[in-house]
């Protein structure tokens, strides 16, 4: 705006103020994730993840030997600490678990029946009981866990069976099943821009049309043809899939990016005796290259996130899974509530895309706009 | 397409050989208490070099590390390649693959109800001959899951489909023996007695119950089985069945009674943890963490066998969680009804080695192998019950041996559209406020539109 003479706005800050509140609130779900990654499921149900950097107080269970109770005359007794070996520090105490925190460190406790038990700071203990003992008694205490992050998850995800394949896997269907889409489109985005023939519109409001026809409906038919003609479940048939859902989009985006390319070039490329497919590769092709690469990316992040497709059009077997399958079907499977994987597989799953998108980002914002301005 | 047979079948058994080279059978043959002689028996009548038997089910994660443990011996016996895979969402799976021709040879159905489904479609193939008269012989209560694995095929024939391996005693209600003790609460051996405990750990303090509805699209699915249950235990057995079958409309006031006997435990605030607004958000999963917390955040928690699956890490039976049976009330005589479930095995896709598979699971010893790792209860009486992992298994096994009425989970039974649709969202709305007479109405009123 400076180089705009006397209109610099006096409320830039303003905007600048609500730009960081909206980045800041779209990232709260991801620093959320990133932080549960490094925790593990104890620590994610005890407290939220805004919580993590402070200590927490925490209820803990012991049980002390009753073969080391000595009989002083009157009680049975049996001493010791609850802390074997490592140090703590006891901030409250009891000895019933539906009342762990009654008693404050160093007081003495009266339990049921005239038994009594004191515990100091520092995990000394005393349990008096005028009877026999016979069952190892409870002790309940808080103490203060101090906050602890580790890669453990991140470590059960990398080093699980079959993670280095499923990896590949999917490295194998995503790169075909975003090349072969584009190839195809830009050939018919150069024909339905550029070359006149009948029924032309027809084709373009097809093409729209299919655009809203959701893929679920085509995959058992598609399915069956693949067996019919012997394709089967397999990695080539999981790129057709692949190609055939992502061309409407495709087919669409560049048509409508290379129809705004300024006619002069084309006709005078023409004129000098180019022919259509000279006028494409010469000229259409590398004028068309953002919305190419939006498209690619697009493509990649839909295809890398699949799970549906790949779940119905390769083999079960699990060295045929994708990274999606994997971690939905195997890591978390019957551990639904296993929080600290899930967010850790998120992380692992978004690297790549993570890495696609910021390499390719500048095309990105210029091929969005393919085809809206003329 | 021969050729390409033949390609696919070396392909597979490429994978599968890479697989099992990873998993070690954690028994050697000839030890322990396992009835071997079935096995070494089945090995000499089968070799089947070369050939693959291709399974689909429900199990993952460390289930499936179990399964595939178990498989392995079906495996070595007979030279197959037995290649299975789990899968989060089997219920679509099965369906998209056998409709498109790409089935596997095997499927383990969690629901009887979809299998019936996909048997009347034809995409099922029955059991080889005999197979009923073999469980009707050699399974406790025989003749039942020779029924609940008898369905009509296209012609409405009706044909033995299913042989059930694995299955799930639901009637148990959880609790920590320390908290019980410490308060000085006795097991209730009777319906009443249920509801007095209840009671008396609210005066005390305490929330009696958790509660869990959440898992997934499948939400709800826990409070159809406390309908059941309830069902069971003010009804008589028949009249379970005739609901089950919609002979008894949904909207019966037997059934809605049914539904608010549930509504007593999840309705009231002061008896689940959070709330009766809770019930239904709680992920089925995490509900019974309350029971472990300081202090607990419950005492009690209805659930099937399968669910020391979700205890924290470390958790041992027996001495920080045990269980009761789930009771029936003293004053209405209808004996100790008992509820399950099980995981059916039906062939989508015959072949020999598939029929010599079926014949594997008749043996004790495919039972054993499982139970030996736990988390898995039979009712092969064929099997020495001494290769159950735990103890606590072996009472499971108990309770299901001491029932005086068995029923199976009715929701698994019905169609799918009611028994894993209208019926698990009707009890979500049953448990936010809708009044179970409208409810059960809504659920009746999709049966009928199926009909």
């Amino acid at each position: 705006m400076d180089n705009i003479a006397g209109t610099k706005s006096s409320l830039g800050w303003a905007v600048n103020i609500s730009v960081v509140f909206l980045v800041v609130l779209w990232l709260i779900p991801t620093v959320g994730l990133l932080v549960s990654s490094f925790r593990d499921r104890d620590q994610i149900t005890a407290t939220g993840w805004w919580l993590s950097p402070f200590a927490v107080e925490q209820n803990y269970q012991v049980s002390i030997p009753a073969e080391e109770a000595r009989n002083d005359g009157e009680f049975f007794v049996i001493e010791g600490n609850i802390f074997s070996g490592g140090e703590g520090e006891v901030l409250r105490f009891g000895g019933r678990r539906a009342a762990p925190t009654e008693y404050a460190a160093g007081e003495t406790a009266d339990l049921r029946r005239d038994r009594t038990l004191t515990l100091q700071a520092n995990g000394d203990f005393v349990y008096r009981n005028p009877e026999e003992i016979t069952r190892d008694p409870n002790i309940y205490y808080s103490t203060a866990t101090p906050p602890s992050f580790s890669l453990d998850n991140y470590r059960t995800i990398l080093f699980s069976n079959n993670m280095d394949v499923a990896f590949i896997n999917t490295f194998t269907v995503t790169i075909p099943a975003t090349i072969i889409p584009i190839l195809i489109a830009a050939f018919a985005a150069y024909a339905l821009a550029w070359m006149d023939f009948r029924g032309r519109g027809f084709l373009i409001a097809m093409v729209v049309g299919l655009l809203v026809v959701p893929l679920q409906l085509a995959l058992v038919p598609l399915l069956q043809l693949h067996n019919q003609v012997g394709i089967g479940q397999s990695f080539l048939g999981i790129w057709l899939a692949h190609t055939g859902f992502g061309l409407p989009l495709a087919i669409y985006l560049l048509r409508n990016y290379m129809v705004g390319l300024p006619r002069d070039i084309i006709e005078s490329a023409k004129v000098d005796g180019a022919t259509d497919f000279q006028v494409f590769t010469k000229i259409v092709l590398p004028l068309s290259f953002p919305a190419l690469a939006s498209f690619a990316i697009f493509q990649f992040l839909w295809v890398w996130n699949d799970l549906l497709v790949a779940k119905v059009f390769l083999p079960s077997t699990a060295e045929s899974w994708v990274m999606t399958v994997k971690i939905a079907d195997d890591l978390l499977g019957s551990r639904g509530g296993d929080w600290g994987i899930l967010a850790g597989a998120a992380f692992i799953s978004i690297a790549v895309p993570l890495v696609v998108f910021f390499t390719m980002q500048r095309y990105l914002v210029r091929g969005l706009l393919a085809g809206s301005v003329k | 397409m021969m050729a390409r047979f033949y390609v696919g079948v070396g392909a597979l058994a490429l994978w599968a050989g890479l697989a099992q080279a990873d998993g070690h059978q954690p028994f050697a043959v000839g030890e322990g208490d396992f009835t071997w002689d079935s096995y070494t028996e089945f090995a000499e009548k089968y070799d089947l070099t070369g050939q693959t038997v291709e399974i689909t089910g429900p199990w993952t994660g460390n289930e499936k590390e179990k399964v595939d443990k178990a498989f392995s011996y079906f495996a070595s016996a007979t030279g197959a390649t037995v290649n299975y895979s789990g899968s989060d969402s089997f219920e679509q799976d099965i369906v998209i693959s056998a409709r498109s021709g790409s089935a596997p040879n095997l499927a383990v159905f969690p629901q009887p109800g979809l299998a019936a489904d996909l048997a009347s479609q034809g995409l099922l193939t029955p059991l080889p001959d005999g197979t009923a008269d073999w469980i009707r012989d050699n399974y406790a209560a025989g003749q039942s899951w020779v029924d609940l694995g008898t369905y009509a095929d296209a012609d409405g024939v009706d044909q033995m489909y299913g042989i059930f391996y694995r299955v799930d005693v639901k009637s148990l209600v959880w609790y920590s023996p320390i908290a019980f003790d410490e308060s000085g609460y006795d097991i209730p051996e009777t319906m009443e007695e249920l509801k007095e405990l209840t009671d008396l750990i609210v005066e005390d303090g305490g929330t009696p119950w958790c509660i869990g509805l959440g898992s997934g699209a499948a939400t709800g699915w826990p409070a159809t089985d406390w309908v059941e249950e309830m069902m069971l235990r003010t009804q008589s057995p028949e009249d379970y069945d005739a609901w089950v079958s919609n002979e008894m409309k949904f909207d019966d006031p037997k059934v809605v009674a049914a539904m608010e006997e549930f509504g007593y435990f999840a309705l009231n605030d002061a008896y689940v943890d959070g709330g009766a607004s809770a019930v239904a958000n709680t992920d089925f999963r995490d509900s019974p963490s309350g029971l472990f917390s300081i202090p607990p955040r419950c005492y009690m928690h209805r659930q099937a066998s399968f669910i020391p699956a979700f205890f924290p890490e470390g958790t041992v039976l027996g001495e920080d969680v045990d269980f009761f049976y789930f009771p029936a009330y003293a004053e209405k005589d209808l004996g100790k009804p008992v509820l399950g479930a099980g995981t059916v095995f039906a062939i989508t896709n015959p072949s020999e080695a598939t029929n010599a598979f079926i014949e594997f699971l008749k043996t004790p010893i495919a039972h054993e192998l499982w139970m030996a790792q736990g988390g898995f209860l039979t009712p092969h009486a064929g099997v020495n019950t001494d290769t159950y992992l735990e103890d606590s298994l072996r009472a499971q096994g108990d309770i299901l041996l001491n029932a005086t009425t068995f029923r199976f989970d009715g929701s698994d039974l019905m169609p799918g559209e009611i028994g894993a649709g209208a019926f698990w969202s009707g009890m979500v709305d049953y448990t936010t406020g809708a009044p179970a007479a409208e409810v059960a109405k809504g659920i009746q009123d999709r049966w009928d539109a199926i009909q």
